[in-house]
């Protein structure tokens, strides 16, 4: 995974700890951008593109560590967050975890527990980066297909033959080899296994059967 | 009740005075001044014996002449044993010879001024044992003689008073601490956590080649300031559990409200509370007990923060501002935002035993005024016009802050 380009965001009011957390995690040769209060990250934050993770105190004076976690997945950025805390109970933890949070840790919070933890959160980040990358590579590849093009694709990845589509579609079956042909090209399938696999994966809602 | 002044200005042979003891100095006849002044002195004693106070007469020398039949009692010895004794073996702290042989002893009683003569010492019985007593001097004449009046009370009874009410202070500091004991495990940890990842970054960077030196120095410096900051959290539990003597002492009100302040911080986080502190700048100090005065701030701080649990978030806030007040006071002001005051609580509130919390104990603010009264200030709550209530106290400050601490204290 591309590590070089990954940010780990530190977010905590007090001075000390903030400077402290933050020169632990450079030591682990991360780049590393750290913030007084969540109202200055939430600021900077949406410009931020790239593989990233968030170190947050939970207990923030501006707004609640949990508060910004919800802040967070309403801006529909997957930003895996490691909570540090002073005083965690187990409710705060639950719906942290709930939310979304990949870890919870206890200050005084040991390098041999914050490292991994922050390695394993930019590991789901860049996963999630490149599912993205890739989503978006197959959304720009169906907006190349015609409407017909569609509707011969959605037939297809439900297992129909040519003979077939072309019955439900009221053509001939040469003109659907020749769809066919246009959907593998466009979509950049080899196979249509592989067309399915890139259907699936892109979680595409489909209308098969919706004939002119 | 005894007035203090009325036996002082013994050596005015004109003026008209009930008890008088006369002085003849200036008498032509000697012999016939001499039996007059022996009658006067025991008529002048007679009166003595019928107060209810020990008295105490001696002469420059420091020997006792007379004692009173409340002296009898009070120090178990009879009057014939006192007569010749020096006064210092009843109350060895007692300076009687160098004061009445003071030429500006006489000088003050002629000038009629006040002689601040009252002093709080401690008294031995007979039997050995002591006891705190207040010691008032006057001058007198008695046998032709400049002598000292002493007029010793026994202080027992105060004393113990004011040790119940410190015991109770110190009580309820520890109480109020052991409510807090989460927001204060906090404080500690936060620099135990800044300590930890400063030390494991400095080991990583030390492991790294070249060792980038520059970050070493910092990290060791901020170890330093988090090692400073822990230990001071610590000094300001420890200074408010700490069960000592009060001590009177120039103080900077702003000093105590930051280190209260620095106590609740994260308390307030928790409970989502901003605190304002704004202080006047250059406010002379004050004078007395750091630890009392600091359990007033933290005790006003701690109810306004109680008082703001029902508020919506933006209205959370605590100001505390501190004003000087006419020329030789300053006034500490905490307001809150919360649901005020309810007016028959008004008159009540600093009443003992009297709370309106659920599971208070009714002793934080009657606790807080006593201290505040022994400081010479004052304290009174009431309804802001737009919402919650303010606090207020005053101190003394200058010449009459250290003239309005506490004596009485053995």
């Amino acid at each position: 995974m591309s590590e070089v380009a990954s940010t780990v965001f530190v977010v905590d009011d007090d001075d000390a700890v903030c400077r402290a957390l933050t020169r632990l995690i450079r030591s682990a040769g991360y780049c590393v951008e750290s913030f007084g209060s969540a109202h200055e990250f939430l600021e900077s934050y949406p410009h931020f593109q790239g593989c990233a993770c968030l170190v947050l105190d939970v207990g923030l004076p501006d707004i609640n560590g949990l508060e910004l976690q919800n802040e967070l997945n309403a801006l529909n950025r997957s930003l895996p967050i490691i909570f540090i805390t002073g005083r965690g109970d187990i409710a705060m933890t639950v719906r942290a975890m709930k939310a979304g949070a990949t870890d919870f840790l206890a200050k005084p919070v040991r390098d041999s527990e914050l490292l991994p933890a922050i390695a394993n959160a930019l590991r789901v980040s860049s996963q999630a980066l490149s599912s993205r990358i890739e989503l978006d590579c197959i959304h720009r590849r169906m907006a190349r297909l015609t409407p017909r093009e569609r509707e011969v694709l959605a037939l297809l990845v439900e297992g129909r033959l040519n003979k077939q589509v072309a019955y439900e579609l009221g053509v001939a079956e040469k003109t659907i080899k020749v769809h066919r042909a246009r959907v593998m090209e466009k979509m950049e399938a080899h196979s249509l296994v592989d067309l399915v696999r890139v259907i699936d994966k892109a979680c595409i809602p489909l209308s098969p059967g919706q004939s002119a | 009740m005894f007035s203090r002044g009325r036996f002082r200005r013994t050596s005015f042979e004109n003026e008209p005075h009930p008890c008088h003891v006369k002085s003849s100095v200036e008498s032509p006849d000697g012999v016939w001044a001499a039996g007059r002044q022996s009658r006067n002195d025991e008529r002048f004693g007679a009166t003595l014996d019928l107060l209810p106070l020990a008295i105490l007469v001696a002469n420059p020398q420091g020997k006792i002449l007379f004692a009173n039949a409340a002296a009898e009692k009070l120090f178990g010895y009879s009057r014939e044993e006192l007569c010749g004794v020096v006064a210092n073996e009843l109350v060895p702290a007692l300076q009687l010879n160098a004061c009445a042989a003071d030429s500006a002893y006489t000088d003050l009683a002629l000038a009629g001024r006040e002689w601040d003569s009252h002093r709080d010492l401690v008294a031995r019985r007979r039997d050995g044992t002591e006891f705190p007593a207040e010691v008032t001097i006057n001058p007198v004449s008695w046998e032709n003689e400049a002598c000292a009046l002493t007029i010793v009370i026994d202080r027992t009874e105060r004393y113990e008073l004011l040790r119940n009410r410190q015991q109770l202070a110190h009580l309820t500091r520890v109480s109020t601490l052991g409510e807090l004991a989460g927001s204060l495990a906090h404080e500690l940890n936060q620099p135990l956590t800044a300590i930890l990842s400063n030390a494991q970054a400095a080991q990583r960077f030390l492991a790294t080649e070249p060792v980038n030196l520059v970050e070493v120095r910092e990290i060791l410096h901020d170890l330093v300031e988090d090692n400073h900051r822990a230990s001071e959290v610590i000094r300001k539990i420890r200074a408010l559990v700490k069960k000592g003597e009060l001590e009177a002492a120039p103080l900077s009100i702003a000093s105590v409200i930051r280190d209260v302040t620095l106590l609740v911080h994260s308390d307030a986080i928790v409970r989502g509370i901003r605190v304002r502190v704004a202080v006047t700048p250059d406010l002379p100090p004050v004078h007395g007990d750091k630890v009392q005065l600091q359990q007033v701030v933290l005790n006003l701080l701690l109810n306004a923060f109680d008082a703001l649990e029902s508020c919506p978030a933006l209205n959370r806030e605590v100001a505390i501002e501190v004003t000087p007040e006419g020329g030789d006071s300053i006034r500490v002001a905490v307001r809150d935002g919360g649901t005020g005051l309810a007016g028959h609580t008004l008159s009540k509130l600093f009443l003992p035993f009297f709370t309106s919390k659920r599971d208070g104990l009714g002793l934080g603010l009657s606790i807080s005024r006593s201290i505040v009264e022994m400081h010479g200030g004052r304290i009174w709550a009431q309804n802001n016009e737009d919402r919650g209530a303010t606090f207020y106290f005053t101190l003394p400050t200058g010449a009459r802050a250290e003239r309005s601490f506490p004596r009485g204290q053995p």
